[in-house]
């Protein structure tokens, strides 16, 4: 049993160095790395989803390239509420 | 070995050519390496489970950290309700972290660097997250697209909006995954044919910086993976926890 209570002191040790550690790194790169990559897919996706729709709808209704266009800046717009919304729950995960 | 810094994508047959009709069923070297890490995998979690000890042994420790690593991550960001989901998203994240990780040795394929593989991916996601969504709240998870406290006027606006964001999801999800997979693999061969070209006396410096490219490409091949299935658990939650 001895055994055991001693790894259970060295295991409170490296418990309380890793809570230090992460303090430190909670700013780190590859963390923004990760949330910049994020923002920016989001933000490219909408675009590319609205464009297409737009393209298919027109297709449809043989009305090119009205819808294309409507739904191109309909894209940028869910894009942007997409980016917002992200930074929001970032906002809300770091405090 | 070419020096077209692409030519390392190329999917090319191996074995006998296997077609039904139009269907090309030939075994290729991604379906290779695709098989290569879902058995690295097997064989990880299989080893690491196989001598249960108090005081975990290497590789027990690695598939004990890998579990409670995907499971606190459930619990951060979904909560206890997206439980039954873990193996699912466990799967997910290993598969995808395998293939970057596998993809990061010499003269192997990057599975995760084509589009059509992280696309499947995050459609059965998407897919399957719009199913759950439907299955647990039926009509009224179409609440979804309509925010509350919006003017009727705007109403039809902001519903489009909507469905084109979250139609954009398994895009973004598949683009952000193999992107990345794709610019560094080719950023890694492009400053190796420097070292190449440049010869020994210029060629150190662009090796200098391939060996700080491959550390990059390391942490990349993490963090994507775990990006991958952090996302995922967001939208599981989305579709469990109706709320806006």
């Amino acid at each position: 049993m001895k055994n055991l209570n001693e790894i259970s002191a060295r295991l409170e040790i490296a418990k309380k160095n890793i809570k230090k550690k992460q303090i430190k790194n909670s700013g780190s790169n590859a963390a923004s790395f990760g949330k910049a990559m994020k923002i920016s897919t989001e933000l490219v996706a909408a675009v590319v989803i609205g464009g297409t729709l737009g393209f298919i709808l027109d297709n449809w209704f043989d009305t090119r390239p009205l819808l294309i266009i409507i739904f191109f800046f309909i894209g940028v717009t869910a894009g942007i509420l997409n980016v917002i919304r992200s930074a929001k729950n970032m906002h809300k995960n770091s405090k | 070995m070419s020096t077209n810094p692409m030519h390392q994508f190329e999917v090319y047959r191996i074995g006998p050519e296997i077609k039904f009709g139009n269907l090309d069923l030939s075994f290729t070297n991604a379906s290779l390496f695709m098989a290569i890490s879902a058995i690295t995998v097997l064989l990880l979690l299989f080893l690491g489970t196989k001598n249960k000890l108090l005081i975990p042994s290497k590789i027990q420790l690695i598939t004990e950290m890998s579990y409670t690593f995907v499971a606190k991550m459930i619990n951060d960001t979904a909560g206890s309700v997206a439980k039954p989901f873990f193996p699912f998203i466990f799967t997910l994240f290993m598969f995808v972290l395998f293939c970057n990780m596998v993809g990061m040795l010499p003269y192997s394929f990057t599975v995760t660097s084509h589009i059509i593989v992280t696309f499947i991916l995050a459609a059965i996601v998407f897919v399957g997250v719009t199913i759950i969504g439907f299955i647990k709240h039926g009509i009224k998870y179409l609440e979804l697209f309509v925010p509350k406290g919006v003017p009727i006027a705007l109403l039809p606006l902001i519903v489009i909006i909507e469905i084109i964001s979250y139609l954009s999801r398994p895009v973004s999800l598949s683009v952000r995954l193999f992107a990345n997979m794709m610019a560094g693999h080719t950023m890694l061969k492009v400053f190796g044919g420097f070292v190449i070209s440049l010869g020994v006396l210029g060629g150190w410096l662009p090796l200098s910086f391939s060996v700080a490219l491959i550390g990059l490409e390391i942490l990349v091949a993490f963090l994507q993976a775990y990006v991958f299935a952090i996302l995922t658990c967001i939208y599981l939650n989305d579709a469990l926890n109706l709320h806006h």
